[in-house]
């Protein structure tokens, strides 16, 4: 189809600029690049930085779907692009989505990796063939007749990449693909993507979790800000241009990069005291439907007064439905629960959010109010507290999440990440003593989530805390308490020092030690405790 | 991400047709009943639509909510407005000779109006015709979510004719409504987490909407976000380029061609009866009367 197919770079964009009609600034500012078949670029930045809207011009949803002014060309094998439509530029370029619910469309997984081929009018035996051959190159085979909804967030994703492949594109663009997969299958992933990439396929991964994109040796970097490039070159030197504080990078180069400047001053406001029980798990067992199979199996819990507890464990372990039982949402079929003495069973949702505050996950599923401070007051409203005490409790959460500024905004409107802090905030405002967050993190960058939570920790009138992730690091700066999840049971539960040294343990919950635990478990016999790579630069030498 | 009904294997007479052919019969049939107001040919499609419905070995555990609701709809709502109103179904209803039950007169407080629903036996055996025409069409139709492969929803509209883009388009929409439910479940429990309670409605009805906003907004927006995602994601993959291959095949087997003449059969008797002989206008047994004493 392209006659320069063997001369020119798959990938050619020359001095690119986006604006979007529905805002002011423009997204993209003069961004050139090339990419060499069988390269493997890596595109990093903060949220907003221009990364997906990069995404989009290369694959054709600007200026197709996404209206704006758009300067600048883009090239594929030496043709520019701006002429071709978007079937034809996706037998080139293949998308893979940041989130693959947004991407999947059949009910089952052969009809979702096929539909690509099917638009293609290929004969239908080719089909099938191109199909298998796919998934047992991702070594999915045993999917092929799932329905798509059943299957964990990892086997998602690699089912919407299988719908990609199974095109046979040169051009391959992964926009954040790791954002919803637990530690193993990231890692699973990133082999994948260098595989890709060796056998010739020309990738641009855009993601933000640096530290992990860095260990699958991207041949070159392209970092961005505000629209527009502040490096492109060889990932060695990305170090030295990046801000540690703006983008997580891997330990050592944090350490080394930290020694100089102040040590940080967190001091978190919650401490473990009296042990007094909060919330308490007897025998819980659950079932989503009467003889459906077992989410959670006979758990044992006791949430502390001063715990910060970080719940870990792989996709499907059964983590957000435990924690969806401590607010009553769900009963448990065997045994019981207590939320301050009382069983959830015989307790209203509405009574038990008087005392324990639940983030979502999701929060499209939860914004609808028409200023972001209408959005934030409604909790508290529905618990019928005072206005004075409601206009505080508004004010502060949204200092806490570094929401200033955007008080009269409609939610709605908000980027994904802004809107994941509002629903945290949102849960705030209500000012409960229990905090429950189900992957606070997602989709946030780092130098954000680092902040909110650093702040949360600081904010008084909180006994307990408890968050969901799969962010290993998470847990190591901020836990007190680490309880690790594996097929709806209770693998480990204790200390970080405790659970966290355990090797064999972490390696049994599909969770990958991160370059931060290796640095702690070196230095933990002078700390005695685990801590953030920014502090770890100031621990005196032996 | 779309959310497919709860389907699965069975193993009964029904799964091991055609979905062609099942349609084929369904389609029949519903333009079959429509054609009439008699009881009496009515019941023979009550009797037909029960039959189906029988064969297709749904169990009452799985069916329970759907039932609770088309019972609702159609005694509370359909039922009682023929009872009432006598509308909704062919002129002679309210034009023949009545025979009235019950006569009433109320003024409307404040605008005057009058309103006289005057129970009449032609009404009342009006009402369980209308109730028995609704019940034959919707119990054709319920177990369709539950027998019906997902996998050859696109395809089956295919095969029946319709375009490519046309079928997908009904693949995807026939996802829609367990989509929504599921979207719908979620909002609800993140709301009742912010101690928001649907039960505690109060004020009036336009105050009462209002208080609705947290469950229906997000619904709402998720359901146009997830409509253009969708759009996208076909376009990324070279959706509408030209004449679409599916990789499901269906094939017509004996047992379908006898499914599919009987469904002929049946549409064509209807309509000869209908519109060639004139019968299946609305009947009234004269038994209906004797039994209220006229």
């Amino acid at each position: 189809m392209f006659d320069q197919q063997d001369t020119a770079a798959p990938l050619v964009i020359e001095g690119l600029t986006f604006r979007y009609h529905t805002r002011p600034k423009a997204a993209l500012r003069d961004v050139s690049l090339t990419l060499e078949r069988g390269e493997l670029l890596l595109v990093a930045g903060a949220s907003g930085c221009g990364k997906t809207t990069l995404i989009r011009c290369i694959n054709g949803l600007i200026p197709r779907t996404y209206r704006g002014d758009l300067e600048g060309r883009i090239l594929l094998y030496g043709q520019d692009a701006s002429g071709m439509t978007m079937a034809r530029l996706s037998q080139t370029v293949g998308t893979v989505l940041q989130d693959p619910e947004r991407q999947i469309l059949g009910s089952f997984v052969l009809n979702e990796v096929a539909f690509g081929l099917e638009n293609l009018g290929l004969p239908r035996e080719e089909i099938i063939q191109r199909v298998d051959e796919t998934l047992d190159y991702l070594g999915i085979s045993h999917l092929r007749d799932r329905e798509t909804f059943y299957l964990s967030g990892g086997e998602k994703q690699k089912v919407a990449l299988a719908g990609v492949l199974v095109m046979h594109p040169s051009i391959l663009l992964l926009d954040e693909p790791l954002a919803s997969l637990d530690p193993a299958s990231a890692q699973e992933a990133l082999a994948l993507f260098r595989r890709l990439a060796d056998e010739g396929v020309s990738i641009i991964l855009v993601e933000h979790r640096v530290e992990d994109a860095l260990s699958i040796h991207p041949d070159r970097v392209l970092f961005m800000q505000e629209g527009r490039t502040t490096y492109y070159g060889p990932p060695d030197d990305l170090a030295e241009v990046v801000d540690y504080r703006e983008v997580k990078m891997p330990a050592h180069i944090v350490i080394r990069r930290a020694a100089s400047d102040p040590p940080p001053s967190f001091v978190p406001l919650i401490k473990p005291d009296g042990r007094e029980p909060l919330v308490t798990f007897e025998n819980v067992s659950f079932a989503y439907e009467e003889d459906g199979p077992i989410v959670i199996r006979d758990v044992n819990l006791t949430i502390h007064r001063g715990d910060v507890i970080a719940l870990l464990g792989p996709n499907g372990a059964g983590k957000t439905t435990l924690v969806k039982h401590a607010i009553g949402l769900l009963k448990p079929r065997q045994g019981r629960v207590l939320v301050g003495g009382h069983d959830t069973r015989e307790m209203s949702v509405a009574q038990i959010a008087h005392t324990l505050g639940y983030v979502f996950q999701s929060p499209s599923h939860m914004l609808f109010a028409p200023t972001v401070r209408e959005e934030l007051a409604f909790g508290p409203k529905n618990l019928g507290y005072a206005e004075e005490a409601i206009t505080e409790g508004v004010n502060r959460a949204v200092e806490i999440v570094n929401l200033r500024g955007l008080e009269e905004y409609p939610p709605l409107a908000l980027s994904f990440g802004q809107q994941k802090r509002v629903s945290i905030a949102a849960i705030l405002a209500m000012r409960s003593k229990i905090l429950v967050m189900d992957e606070p993190t997602a989709g946030q960058d780092y130098w954000n989530y680092m902040a909110f939570m650093d702040s949360i920790l600081q904010m008084p009138g909180f006994e307990a805390i408890l968050f969901i992730t799969h962010d290993l690091d998470l847990a190591i700066c901020y836990a007190s308490r680490v309880i690790l999840m594996h097929e709806g049971r209770i693998a480990g539960d204790g200390p970080p020092t405790e659970v966290l040294t355990d090797l064999e343990l972490l390696r049994h919950c599909h969770i990958v030690p991160t370059s931060l635990l290796q640095a702690n478990l070196k230095y933990l016999p002078r700390t005695g405790r685990f801590m953030r790579a920014e502090a770890l630069a100031h621990v005196p030498v032996a | 991400m779309l959310v497919a009904w709860k389907y699965k294997e069975r193993n009964t007479i029904i799964q091991r047709l055609d979905p062609r052919a099942r349609w084929i019969f369904l389609l029949s049939l519903t333009f079959s009943i429509v054609q009439f107001w008699d009881i009496r040919f009515l019941l023979f499609f009550f009797v037909i639509s029960f039959g189906h419905y029988f064969l297709c070995r749904l169990t009452w555990k799985e069916t329970r909510r759907i039932w609770t609701f088309v019972l609702t709809l159609v005694v509370v709502i359909i039922g009682i407005n023929a009872v009432l109103t006598g509308r909704g179904g062919p002129g002679e209803v309210l034009k023949g000779p009545k025979h009235i039950l019950w006569q009433v007169e109320w003024v409307v407080p404040w605008v005057g109006w009058t309103i006289s629903p005057n129970i009449t036996v032609e009404k009342i055996v009006f009402a369980i015709t209308q109730m028995v025409r609704m019940l034959s069409i919707t119990v054709l139709f319920i177990p369709l979510a539950y027998t019906f492969n997902p996998n050859q929803y696109g395809v089956t509209f295919r095969g029946l004719g319709l375009p490519d883009k046309v079928a997908v388009s009904m693949d995807l929409a026939f996802r829609f409504v367990p989509t929504l439910a599921r979207d719908f479940s979620i909002t609800l429990d993140s709301q009742r987490a912010r101690g928001y309670e649907v039960e505690r409605l109060e004020g009036g009805l336009i105050a009462q909407i209002r208080k609705m906003a947290p469950l229906v907004v997000p619904v709402t927006i998720n359901a146009i976000v997830g409509g253009e995602d969708i759009v996208n994601a076909m376009d990324l993959r070279c959706f509408g380029l030209r004449k679409r291959t599916w990789i499901h095949k269906l094939e017509y087997r004996p047992r379908d061609y006898v499914l599919i003449g009987l469904s002929v059969l049946i549409l064509a008797g209807s309509t000869f009866a209908n519109l060639g002989l004139g019968l299946g206008n609305f009947w009234m047994p004269g038994w209906a009367l004797r039994l209220f004493g006229f």
